[in-house]
């Protein structure tokens, strides 16, 4: 069963992503700041994340980081979930290394549940 | 032939004032328009600034010293009988100008007698010698006679006095005895002291406008510097110095060298100049960073009246605070469009969830599921509907269109309500809530936003207070005729910076650590809805992690 965090600082956005992935077979982990997410990807290493930008403590954008800066984690592929659509915020994300991302709002949680598919399989390919 | 030198004086004199009149229409109107114009009309100001200077440098010395004195020699062959006319001028410490203008014919020896007088009659005066070992010597008029034997036997010197200052003299010569009397000395020293009198008067303007010009500039917060082609720096503001960081010799000018220097990697403002000239064409930099400092640099070509290419003026303006509440207004925005999109979001994935459940028709409906869902949506949608509200009474407190439906109340009821309400909140996060009141508190309110603004200061009481007690006190000032509700919280405290800003409406209190939830807008609500009621809303802390009081003041009713 592959392995994903859930990184949602909203509950009730935390809720549905955690009830879309454990039925779509996942094993599911909500985490809900930055911290939390590293910390539970530290102790689990899963199969991919999903991240918020905005969140308390280490928004998205830092976490992605301190992800890429560790040997260990770097190769987990990031699917940003986000609701800030500025150009500025997405180049950002870009550089600093995320796998892809996606609007929230536009999105059905299907549809993320999709690509978060998607990313996993990008990621294990080597590139 | 007076009259016609007077209006000679009179017409420059006029021409002076109209310029200044217009120029001084011209800043008013020009206050009124935006800061592009303000810049160049600041450009104007340095330009105006070398041209009075120059003019002033003209009138002052040579040229029209000069000119005034052929004036007066012209004229004088109208009035007196005489062979020659000439003046002495001091054209700068160093050498003199000697005009002869002949009238008749007279030897050589005449002129030389005429200007031995004179010397004499300017060595007196100045108290030294006077030599014209290095004058500019020149005689006009008719030739001159050697076989003449005439000899100047009658003379008058009046001495040309500008400002307090010797600046020569003029001598009027005949061959003829007894000729100038009195009366004819006080024609000539008429004529000057007119002719002077007025050039010390046009000075005096443009001194004064000199001074004016260069007062505004000095205290100007913009830097404003002017330099020509040759890269001289020709005036410059201490402005300049501040914004650019300029480290000062004391008694030494700024050259232009410290100012690329100082901009070397940031703007290659010798190109830029360069650029500005050539084209003709006025150039803004905006976004220049120096240090923790934004500027706009404004570089406009200045030519004089004749179209020559004098150089450019260069504007600084200092944009670092219009920077900040720019980024201040982003975060803002985005914030917002977070804050809105997310409960959106949660509707449409929980709806989502709950379509899903429900499309599977044969499976028997998992009911927690759908209470999940449907709770969810709930949620959201309120959230979304008081952040919609927050909104709406932001921008009608805004707009200055915030109405108040008031009635007499009991305060302390509708204070207690409230309370009630936050109770069970309160008991799941283990906090004590107390509350203090008289029995009764009259006054004229409107009940809803008053609930609405207990309803915003106990609900960020309890968001921001982990353990602890939270106390809620009304009390009655007869001294201002007041009530005053307070809400004390042990919780996160607020820094001492963030107190000034609480009520700001870009600023979310601890908007760099979001750990709690909220767009900050319900303290600007809460602000207009008191001083819609003539009251007030403040807050104090002692500082971080110890704790808050929020107050709320009302008038009582009289």
């Amino acid at each position: 069963m592959p392995k994903i965090i859930l990184a949602e600082d909203d509950q009730l956005i935390s809720a549905s992503l955690v009830s879309a992935f454990t039925d779509a077979g996942f094993e599911a982990h909500p985490a809900y700041d930055g911290e939390q997410a590293l910390a539970i990807a530290k102790e689990i290493h899963p199969d991919v994340m999903v991240l918020d930008i905005m969140m308390p403590k280490l928004d998205g954008i830092s976490t992605l980081w301190e992800l890429k800066a560790s040997p260990e984690l770097a190769t987990i592929p990031v699917l940003m979930l986000t609701n800030m659509s500025d150009a500025d915020t997405i180049s950002k994300i870009m550089e600093a290394g995320c796998t892809d991302y996606l609007l929230k709002s536009d999105q059905s949680i299907d549809q993320v549940v999709t690509k978060v598919k998607e990313v996993m399989e990008r990621g294990k390919r080597p590139v | 032939m007076i009259p016609s030198i007077l209006l000679f004086l009179d017409f420059g004199l006029l021409g002076i004032v109209f310029f200044v009149y217009f120029r001084r229409t011209l800043r008013e109107r020009n206050k009124l328009q935006g800061q592009a114009e303000q810049s160049v009309q600041l450009q104007q100001q340095v330009y105006q600034i070398q041209v009075l200077q120059e003019i002033g440098e003209r009138i002052g010395y040579s040229l029209d010293t000069n000119k005034i004195v052929e004036i007066i020699t012209s004229s004088i062959g109208t009035l007196l009988d005489y062979d020659t006319v000439t003046y002495l001028l001091f054209a700068d410490p160093e050498s003199m100008i000697f005009k002869c203008h002949v009238h008749n014919s007279v030897p050589h020896r005449f002129i030389d007698e005429v200007k031995n007088q004179m010397l004499q009659s300017i060595s007196a005066i100045c108290g030294q010698e006077v030599n014209l070992a290095n004058a500019d010597e020149r005689i006009t008029g008719t030739i001159l006679d050697d076989h003449l034997n005439s000899r100047p036997e009658s003379y008058v010197n009046v001495p040309i006095i500008i400002s307090d200052q010797l600046l020569g003299i003029i001598n009027v010569a005949s061959s003829k005895k007894y000729l100038y009397g009195n009366s004819q000395a006080q024609v000539l020293y008429s004529i000057t002291n007119q002719a002077a009198t007025a050039v010390t008067k046009l000075e005096s303007v443009l001194e004064n406008e000199k001074g004016r010009l260069a007062s505004t500039l000095y205290s100007m917060t913009d830097g404003v510097f002017m330099v020509d082609l040759h890269n001289q720096l020709q005036v410059y503001n201490p402005a300049v110095v501040d914004l650019l960081q300029l480290r000062v010799v004391r008694g030494k000018d700024i050259t232009m060298f410290d100012i690329i220097n100082a901009l070397a990697g940031k703007v290659d403002l010798r190109t830029k100049i360069e650029e500005a000239v050539e084209k003709h064409m006025p150039i803004v930099i905006s976004e220049v960073y120096l240090r923790d400092q934004a500027l706009e640099l404004t570089i406009t070509p200045v030519r004089d009246q004749q179209g020559e290419k004098r150089g450019v003026s260069v504007v600084l303006h200092d944009i670092t605070s219009e920077k900040a509440l720019e980024k201040l207004r982003q975060e803002f925005t985005a914030m917002m469009v977070h804050e809105l999109r997310a409960p959106l979001t949660a509707v449409r994935w929980s709806s989502d969830a709950l379509l899903k459940t429900l499309a599977d028709v044969k499976a028997k409906p998992d009911n927690a599921k759908l209470k999940e869902s449907m709770a969810n949506i709930s949620t959201a949608t309120i959230n979304m509907l008081e952040l919609v509200n927050d909104l709406l009474d932001v921008a009608k407190i805004e707009a200055g269109k915030f109405e108040l439906n008031e009635q007499d109340y009991n305060l302390v009821e509708i204070v207690t309500d409230q309370v009630k309400i936050f109770e069970a909140q309160v008991a799941q996060k283990h906090l004590t809530l107390a509350l203090i009141a008289p029995p009764n508190c009259r006054v004229k309110c409107d009940k809803v936003r008053i609930s609405q603004v207990m309803d915003n200061l106990l609900s960020n009481a309890i968001k921001y207070t982990d353990s602890g007690s939270i106390e809620v006190n009304v009390s009655i000032e007869a001294q201002s005729n007041r009530a005053v509700v307070a809400i004390k919280d042990t919780g996160v405290g607020v820094t001492r910076e963030d107190l000034n800003q609480l009520f700001s409406k870009f600023k979310q209190l601890s908007s760099s650590d979001r750990s709690r939830k909220g767009t900050g807008l319900g303290l600007v609500v809460s602000k207009g809805i008191m001083e819609a009621h003539g009251g007030r809303v403040w807050a104090e802390s002692a500082g971080e992690n110890l704790g808050s009081t929020f107050y709320f003041s009302l008038p009582l009713e009289k």
